[in-house]
């Protein structure tokens, strides 16, 4: 899809074609592309940070493992225990933050010089992601209260029947498909939208400083370019922001369903 | 369980508006897309749409109301026997 701005202009939108960038030329369903070298990548450089911010762990910390123990911290604390309950969310402590750290690094990704690809916006990345925290939602709630139990507990009690099968219907479609769903395109769609802007006013400035041959251009190009850098700023905001609210969504569902009615 | 004393019923007010969303997506879908199978049906275009989605949109408001909205007013000893329900 290339969109012209005026007649015989040759400026190329940003399309979803700039999504996928097979590389070493593969092709298909098995080619490695830009964003499989980028979430390996993210393996190599979350690994790295956390050996070194828990080597020689001190007392008085270094600044790496302050940084390390905040983040670990908030995940704990934060999204951990304060949402599942003290009584047995530790065991869903290494869940949480690795998949806060996961999306965090990958979402940090698209505006690291060089790197500036962020994973998850290829939708198969934000799929598998709310797969895991969707099967496990759900195996947690069987374990915890059995098969029964756990149908029993997605709906709210004490209605009267005629109200309950209109709701019955809503709460499975709920729990087995929007959930999962909302996951994984509110991730995907704020990382693909925020990387196509960029995308955009990069190109965009650059194309009417460069290539449009109209002097009265150049000012209109900077300003593109400033508005790079201010969304850039914002990108910050919304690649924080959706690794939170990612993992935040994946503490309540598992919260939901080892929630107890006594 | 020993923590529930401390734990509010149900995850904290600005966490819980993140899950609300689910079942204020959930609701128009399903019941606007029931209707628009019975207007498939029945022959009847736009009707039982419309009644769907702004009933759907209605049944999600109520289930978000009993799920998070009554915590705070319901006695534990009220009608249900499962006084409080989390999330």
């Amino acid at each position: 899809m290339s969109a012209m701005l005026a007649a015989g202009s040759g400026f190329e939108a940003p399309s979803t074609a700039d999504f996928w960038q097979p590389l070493f030329g593969t092709d298909g369903p098995f080619a490695i592309t830009r964003a499989s070298i980028v979430i390996l990548l993210s393996a190599v450089v979350i690994i790295g940070l956390l050996l070194l911010g828990t080597r020689r762990l001190a007392v008085v910390p270094t600044k790496g493992q302050y940084l390390t123990e905040q983040v670990y911290g908030m995940v704990r604390n934060g999204l951990g225990r304060d949402i599942i309950g003290s009584h047995d969310f530790l065991k869903f402590v290494p869940l949480l933050f690795s998949m806060f750290v996961l999306i965090l690094v990958n979402n940090l990704f698209g505006i690291i010089p060089l790197v500036q690809f962020p994973t998850m916006s290829r939708i198969g990345f934000p799929v598998g992601l709310a797969l895991v925290v969707f099967v496990i939602y759900h195996l947690v709630g069987i374990r915890a209260k059995g098969l029964g139990g756990h149908f029993k507990h997605m709906i709210p009690p004490g209605l009267p029947l005629p109200v309950l099968l209109l709701i019955v219907p809503l709460e499975l479609l709920t729990y087995f498909f929007t959930r999962p769903v909302t996951l994984a395109l509110r991730l995907f769609g704020n990382m693909f939208a925020g990387h196509l802007l960029l995308v955009l006013f990069a190109a965009g400035g650059e194309y009417l400083i460069l290539h449009s041959n109209v002097p009265g251009y150049v000012p209109v190009g900077a300003f593109s370019y400033v508005m790079a850098f201010v969304m850039t700023v914002f990108e910050i905001l919304v690649e924080f922001l959706q690794a939170y609210i990612f993992t935040l969504l994946a503490a309540l569902y598992i919260a939901g369903s080892l929630a107890d009615e006594h | 369980m020993d923590d529930d004393a401390h734990r509010p019923a149900g995850p904290p007010g600005e966490a819980a508006a993140w899950t609300v969303l689910a079942y204020l997506i959930s609701g128009p879908l399903l019941y606007g897309g029931l209707g628009w199978l019975a207007d498939r049906w029945l022959g009847t275009k736009p009707i039982f749409v419309f009644v769907g989605i702004l009933g759907g949109m209605a049944l999600a408001l109520y289930v978000v109301w009993v799920r998070y909205g009554t915590h705070d007013r319901r006695p534990p000893s009220a009608s249900d026997d499962a006084g409080h329900h989390c999330e």
